[in-house]
């Protein structure tokens, strides 16, 4: 009962924020001096054609009245049309979130695998070297430009050595001589569903950079998180009864230590998963992925309303709702923790 | 106690793959899914982009790879509707349709390249003009091309075009036959340079204008099913937003296909200057549209290249404000222009790719000529002048200039203008703003306090006939600004260019001598500071033959048909 009574408080509390934000975001992206009807049309719009569209988009109307019609809208699953697009904004989005989504979830799944053991790593042989070697590490990760490191990793790993490819999710090439049947959107998937396996291969290859960018800022937190957390652990009455007697040392710090420390870990994990999708933005420009970054910063650059508040509503939803699957999962892992 | 909470932490992961998977599963399908069978079929017409549920799976059938230019481009789409076309889709617009006939780049034997129309001829007054078509020719959609298609595309573009103004002497059109139309203007005017302007002039099935006219955006849906109404050389296959292109050849095309053409072209949207060079310099595109322009010294010296450094019909102009004083008097305003530093301007700003304007008509545009005069730089000249003006010791209140941000060659040449200015004691503000906030300052109140002092604008024709473009949109008078964002006045400049319009097609010479003179007197006059006339620059294979720059299309920075290759 205390679960659904938790749920239920959580979700009225997300209604709020998303109201919230959608007001904000609203009023911030009118504010913008810009003339998205003129960027509609083209650079030569004449100005009864100008008028024409902004009364088309119904872009003349009072601000409030122009709110409440989209928030109308949206309650019946309508979120306009781009205006750069043309096309429905819902449309863009689901067409362009399985992109964003697969670099998201690969770049997380390096995060954690890299950066838990480098964080255990990192407490286990606590000041030497590699602890220092993580330490290092994770500051760099965690304070380089996504962009710039992108961009490093293109000239070294395809200028240079010719190992990687520049961009993209797929070689340009492969549409023809292998082409994808798209399923879920996820290349990944959607490869190993059809057997298509030189696919498969391509579209492995073209995402480790992305990836790789993207979880740098994670591997970095993360690590820094696990060691702060397992150095506390292990420091723990109960760690020193179980070496002395006599258990062997994997089972130590992977088992009982790790099971323990791994909490704050979990809050962390949730936290850059939301701060990855913004990172994403960048690594999409410099890596021509795609996905719902590339889109929002066009819609950005052409201030695109309609499409900017859809995404700036999923975005906020999105965030909700991972952070609410993190509170659960960390209540279920860790006893400590109660649903309050 | 511990394995259930292990299964609640399964079932929030599962939860939450399902979701994504949901999320992706109603997607509608990228081009590869629906095109999978396509590839080489150019002739069959692909159906809805919907991916179909999967009742069993394909293995896929690794097909023969058809010949494919990839392309990388910076250009978007705006609107795939080749009426309501005037921007930078331009550049696939004109590999998809066609026009009546084509203007050639300046000094090609014959000015014109007939397209659609194998000839054509006007009444000595210049009033009415006769096409003849091209008889066999078919549009993508089966449709056949003949007169009566021809007024229905013409009567759209001058109903609703996006370049509608261009046909404002038009007053009817006649079908005479299948394959003759007839055009009755209001004024004489060159129809050949309107008819070949790459907005506004395109002839389109006439089943698929008539859709249009019920459904606003039938041209959006059929470009997202991969549906066209052109006649030209490539059709579209498939496009994905701000992603890329995909044209395949028209094998009905009625100039026929030889050898080392391409069958397919893909063209990859790269806003990113930097990685368009990557794509290049790895192989993985053949031709790009920009990289960043310090690096084009490179390319020269990289014997797997050819660079083309061709004049193009873009300029760029600085507006004075005539309304706010001292820039209304002419003598500051010559004073200013002699203090500008041309060549610094052109190395700088542009890395040496520009030369400098004669008045506001580009090199190699009608009725551009060498007898026009242009400014020098001149300090000394610009204090004397200055001086008589009244400033013997420079202006006091600063000028305001602006620029649009995002133009990084205005951008890098602006400081140059203000450094210059401050040694004749004139002190320039340098604003940046978004083009469309520069634009509409300048427009909202021209006297006002707050309005710009001087204006850069980076300008270009609509068609290749830039007296009554460049010349009236930017100087001639008008009540409400456009374009003449000087707000400047002038009768007998204003007379000599509407007889100059006129005299165009009838009196070609006098036509030129009248512009020629009104161009000197906007020069003396100066209104404006005309800077520089840019150069565009081309990087290409050397294994792609076939490539020529015509600057009466801006945007099209390759005609695909024209290219060929060995590979």
């Amino acid at each position: 009962m205390q679960r659904v009574e938790f749920l239920i408080r959580r979700l009225l509390t997300s209604l709020i924020v998303l109201f919230g934000v959608s007001l904000v975001t609203f009023a911030l992206a009118r504010v913008v001096p810009s003339n998205p009807a003129a960027l509609y049309i083209g650079p030569r719009a004449r100005p009864e054609e100008i008028a024409r569209v902004r009364h088309e988009l119904g872009l003349d109307q009072p601000l409030p009245v122009q709110y409440i019609k989209y928030m109308e809208a949206v309650l019946h699953g309508d979120f306009g049309n781009s205006i750069a697009t043309k096309r429905p904004v819902l449309e863009e989005l689901k067409g362009r979130l399985p992109a964003t989504l697969e670099l998201l979830f690969t770049a997380m799944f390096l995060a954690v695998i890299v950066g838990v053991p480098l964080g255990v790593m990192s407490a286990r042989w606590q000041g030497k070297a590699p602890d220092l070697v993580v330490r290092i590490g994770s500051i760099f990760g965690v304070s380089m430009p996504a962009f710039w490191l992108g961009l490093l990793l293109q000239i070294l790993f395809f200028r240079h050595l010719h190992l990687l490819p520049l961009a993209g999710r797929v070689s340009s090439d492969l549409r023809f001589t292998h082409p994808i049947h798209v399923i879920t959107g996820f290349y990944l998937i959607d490869t190993v569903i059809t057997h298509n396996w030189v696919a498969f291969k391509d579209v492995l290859v073209h995402l480790i950079l992305p990836a790789l960018t993207l979880a740098a800022y994670p591997i970095g937190l993360i690590a820094r998180m696990t060691r702060a957390s397992m150095l506390e652990v292990m420091g723990q009455d109960y760690i020193r009864t179980a070496r002395a007697y006599g258990l062997p040392d994997f089972l130590i710090t992977y088992v009982l230590a790790l099971k323990n420390a791994i909490s704050p870990t979990l809050t962390v994990i949730g936290l850059t998963v939301a701060y990855s999708l913004t990172g994403a933005f960048f690594v999409e420009v410099i890596f021509n992925w795609p996905g719902l970054g590339l889109f929002t910063v066009h819609s950005l650059l052409s201030i695109d309303y309609p499409a900017i508040m859809g995404i700036t509503l999923f975005g906020a939803a999105g965030y909700i709702l991972i952070n609410l699957a993190v509170d659960i999962v960390q209540a279920w892992i860790d006893p400590r923790v109660s649903l309050n | 106690m511990k394995l259930r909470k292990w299964y609640w932490l399964l079932a929030v992961l599962v939860a939450l793959s399902l979701v994504g998977t949901a999320c992706g599963g109603a997607a509608t399908a990228t081009p590869a899914s629906t095109k999978a069978a396509s590839a080489g079929q150019a002739t069959e017409k692909p159906a809805a982009t919907q991916a179909p549920a999967p009742t069993e799976v394909p293995t896929p059938e690794p097909t023969a790879a058809p010949r494919v230019l990839k392309v990388a481009n910076t250009a978007t789409i705006t609107t795939w509707d080749p009426v309501k076309s005037f921007s930078t889709e331009a550049a696939y617009m004109a590999n998809i349709y066609e026009q009546l006939l084509r203007i050639n780049p300046p000094g090609s034997k014959e000015r014109f390249t007939p397209l659609l129309a194998e000839r054509w001829e006007h009444s000595n007054d210049g009033l009415v003009w006769t096409f003849y078509l091209r008889k066999g020719v078919k549009f993508h959609d089966g449709t056949p091309m003949n007169a009566e298609a021809v007024k229905a595309s013409i009567e759209a573009a001058a109903d609703h075009g996006g370049a509608a103004f261009i046909w404002a002497p038009l007053d009817h059109i006649e079908v005479v036959d299948d394959y003759t139309v007839k055009f009755y203007l209001k004024y004489a005017a060159p129809l050949d340079l309107i008819a070949s302007s790459l907005y506004g002039a395109w002839i389109v099935s006439p089943k698929m204008l008539a859709a249009a006219a019920n459904d606003k955006n039938y041209f959006e849906t059929a470009a997202a099913k991969g549906i066209d109404g052109g006649t030209g050389p490539y059709m579209l296959q498939s496009y994905t937003p701000d992603q890329e292109i995909l044209l395949t050849r028209y094998d009905d095309y009625w100039g026929g296909w030889h050898k080392g053409q391409f069958d397919k072209v893909l063209v990859k949207i790269v806003p990113e200057a930097v990685t368009q060079q990557q794509m290049l310099e790895g192989g993985e595109v053949d031709l790009v549209t920009r990289i960043p322009q310090e690096n084009y010294e490179d390319f020269k010296k990289n014997p797997n290249y050819d660079v083309f450094i061709e004049p193009s019909f873009f300029n760029y102009v600085g507006f004075f404000n005539t309304l706010h004083p001292p820039l209304d008097n002419p003598k500051v305003r010559q004073a200013l222009s002699y203090a500008t530093p041309y060549d610094d301007i052109i190395k700088i700003g542009a890395y040496g790719l520009g030369t400098q304007s004669r008045g506001p008509v580009p090199q190699g545009v009608w009725p551009w000529s060498p007898d026009v005069k242009q400014y020098h730089y001149d300090l000394d000249k610009a204090r004397q002048l200055l001086a008589e003006a009244g400033y013997p010791n420079g202006i006091e209140r600063h000028l305001k200039l602006t620029y649009a941000s995002e133009n990084a060659t205005e951008a890098a040449f602006a400081p140059l203008i203000k450094d210059a200015y401050a040694k004749i004691g004139v002190t320039v503000d340098i604003v940046p703003m978004l083009w469309n906030q520069q634009w509409a300052l300048a427009k909202a109140d021209p006297a006002a306090k707050d309005t710009q002092d001087i204006f850069l604008l980076l300008y270009w024709p609509t068609y290749s006939d830039a007296g009554t473009d460049n010349l009236w949109s930017m100087f001639h008078s008008s009540e409400k600004p456009f374009f003449n964002l000087s707000y400047w006045k002038n009768k007998d400049f204003d007379h000599l260019i509407e007889m100059a319009a006129h005299e165009t097609v009838t009196d070609p010479k006098q036509a030129q001598k009248d512009y020629v003179d009104a161009m000197n007197l906007l020069v003396d006059q100066a209104p404006a500071l005309f800077l520089f006339d840019t150069k565009a620059i081309f990087i290409v294979p050397k294994y792609i033959h076939g490539f020529k720059y015509n600057l009466n299309y801006p945007f099209v920075q390759y005609f695909f048909y024209q290219l060929t290759s060995e590979k």
